[in-house]
């Protein structure tokens, strides 16, 4: 008997080996190598096309903190990821609170403004550049307010925030989706036992229920927020290419130019990569240390 | 023997709070609510709609005008005949603008095998993760849940130089096989795995089914949503990438549609062809809505299940 049951579980496992080899071979080659390699080549000089490739030690690490341009870039993803990342949680949780309802309109209304979510990031900011050229829709709306027409993208002070815009138009609603299946995930007794202790008014729904009970939903959504907003690559590049006078350059800019442009610093872009992977894990950890200690 | 569809249909029937939403916070409310509260209520989530909506209202309106100049006051009206006639002209003169239907297929080429392969090895690992046992399955499932924490960036350079030392920059497999591994669908795939009951399997079991049997014969199918659900993230994922081909694909010949588009932004020098533009953001979108507007549902579910049930 418990030959038999040997045999179906040495068949079970060597079934469960073959079903998640291709999974193993894909991430190795193309995830766990890459992430290795990437390190190794960062303590090169690394020029593939030239067949040029020496040791240089930290020293790719050395020039990346000595370049001003990548100071900058991080501030201006540290600024970019603050503003972008506390206005969208807010405004996905607000949008999620309204959507939260069964009205037929809602079913309608919520598949439209999730359309952003699902259109591909350079489609949209092209219809973006528009939005906010000389031509575009947001010098018609502000023109009866007595403000001068201009090109925003092209000015140093409204650029960064303009690229702010977009994405935080874009990306609630994604969060809001989360959002609304947290609010779903509450069990209905409870909110109607909160209603019969006379918890009725929408705020007081919102600090001693909903916010409370969704704190495992903010901190996802602050951490993927955050993750995505120091990679921000796709709408800086389409819109303004880190200009107007380097108004919005960011680390990924940085990281793309120096591998794309010049084959010479591959080395200094990969370091590039590997400072930002630093960042983004001392964020993320600080981030949920923080939440953790934070209870309502 | 029960049949695979009568599965199916008591696992819907177990299952259907996963499929519809399970009621939850928003059900009592709508007893409470005055009139005058509902109709607030739907205002704002009309006006909400709009707002989102204006952009892409722009740009159909955009590509249905000849003129490159904006009128004033604008013609509002996309829906006309002349407006007809020149969002068949700009459609022409987008399709023949450069290799515009080659981008077309490699995108729907690039998109498809990823696609494909990806869900179907997501599905795959996923089903031994959730259903078999072997030595290691937890750290293995781990460690595959640790490739999440790496960003892209720090995979992207090597990967470029990876390409370039092979010699697979400008190819499509150069184009797909990096986009194939995906955690996010090994951990959604486990997720609805782990919802199907085992008592199913375990009759199957019981009949003499093989566990490659049973996976392909009997969970699979009842894992549809799923397998939708991850499809469709798959697709708009690698449909809308932009940074791994504009690095991967150098020459016109292997371009995809992202790379197209960011093209048409200054193809033309100085001049803005806002119509153009927006015609081809137009082309670009078609199948993505399509997909969508039929599953809208399973885009939700497969947030729901990756998102918050973890």
């Amino acid at each position: 008997m418990a030959g038999v049951r040997d045999a179906g579980s040495r068949l079970e496992s060597r079934t469960a080996y073959l079903l998640i080899a291709p999974l193993f071979i894909l991430l190795g080659s193309f995830v766990f190598f890459p992430a290795a390699f990437s390190f190794y080549v960062s303590l090169f000089h690394y020029d593939p096309f030239n067949h040029s490739i020496y040791y240089v030690g930290f020293n790719n690490y050395l020039s990346v903190f000595d370049s001003p341009l990548f100071r900058l870039a991080v501030i201006n993803a540290l600024i970019y990821t603050t503003v972008v990342v506390s206005t969208q949680t807010f405004l996905a949780f607000g949008l999620a609170l309204l959507f939260n309802r069964r009205f037929l309109i809602s079913k309608v209304t919520r598949a439209f403004v999730f359309l952003p979510a699902i259109t591909s990031s350079v489609a949209l900011s092209i219809i973006f550049i528009w939005f906010f050229s000389k031509q575009g829709l947001l010098n018609y709306i502000l023109a009866p307010l007595g403000i001068a027409s201009q090109n925003w993208l092209f000015s140093t002070t409204y650029a960064f925030p303009s690229i702010m815009m977009l994405n935080i138009f874009s990306t609630s609603p994604y969060f809001m989706i989360m959002y609304l299946a947290g609010l779903q995930s509450i069990p209905s007794p409870i909110m109607e036992a909160a209603a019969i202790d006379g918890v009725i008014s929408p705020w007081s729904k919102f600090r001693y229920f909903y916010f409370p009970m969704l704190t495992f939903t903010t901190l996802f959504v602050v951490i993927l927020g955050i993750i995505g907003s120091i990679q921000l690559f796709d709408q800086v590049f389409v819109m303004t290419d880190g200009g107007p006078a380097y108004a919005t350059y960011v680390p990924m800019i940085y990281i793309f130019n120096r591998a794309y442009l010049y084959p010479g610093l591959i080395g200094v872009s990969a370091a590039a990569s590997f400072l930002l992977f630093v960042i983004i894990m001392v964020i993320t950890i600080a981030q949920r240390n923080f939440l953790k200690e934070m209870k309502w | 023997m029960v049949t695979p569809s009568e599965l199916f249909r008591y696992a819907i029937h177990k299952f259907r709070h996963l499929l519809r939403g399970n009621g939850g916070t928003e059900e009592l409310e709508i007893n409470r609510m005055s009139l005058p509260r509902k109709l607030l209520l739907e205002a704002a989530m009309i006006m909400v709609a709009v707002v989102y909506v204006v952009p892409f209202y722009w740009m159909v309106l955009k590509a249905t005008r000849i003129s490159i100049l904006a009128n004033f006051p604008p013609d509002l009206n996309p829906f006309s005949r002349t407006s007809f006639n020149n969002f068949i002209n700009n459609f022409h003169q987008v399709w023949s603008f450069g290799n515009f239907p080659t981008w077309y297929f490699n995108s729907i080429l690039v998109s498809s095998v990823v696609v494909t392969t990806s869900v179907m090895v997501g599905a795959m690992a996923g089903y031994a993760f959730a259903r078999l046992k072997f030595r290691g399955r937890n750290i293995l499932f781990y460690v595959v849940l640790g490739t999440l924490m790496i960003p892209f960036p720090v995979i992207l350079i090597a990967s470029y130089v990876f390409m370039v030392d092979i010699g697979w920059i400008n190819s499509y497999q150069g184009l797909i096989l990096p986009q194939i591994a995906s955690a996010v669908n090994v951990f959604l795939m486990r997720q609805y795995f782990l919802t199907i009951p085992s008592e199913i399997e375990d009759a199957a079991k019981i009949d003499g089914l093989r566990p490659w049997q049973i996976f392909y014969r009997i969970s699979a199918p009842l894992a549809k949503p799923a397998f939708a659900a991850s499809a469709i993230y798959t697709f708009i994922g690698s449909w809308n990438n932009f940074l791994w081909p504009l690095l991967e694909a150098q020459t016109v010949n292997y371009w995809t549609l992202p790379l197209a588009l960011n093209f048409f932004k200054g193809a033309n020098g100085t001049q803005i062809y806002w119509n153009q533009m927006m015609m081809a953001d137009i082309l670009a979108l078609i199948p993505t809505f399509i997909i969508y507007m039929i599953f809208e549902r399973y885009f939700i579910q497969g947030i729901s299940l990756t998102g918050t049930k973890g």
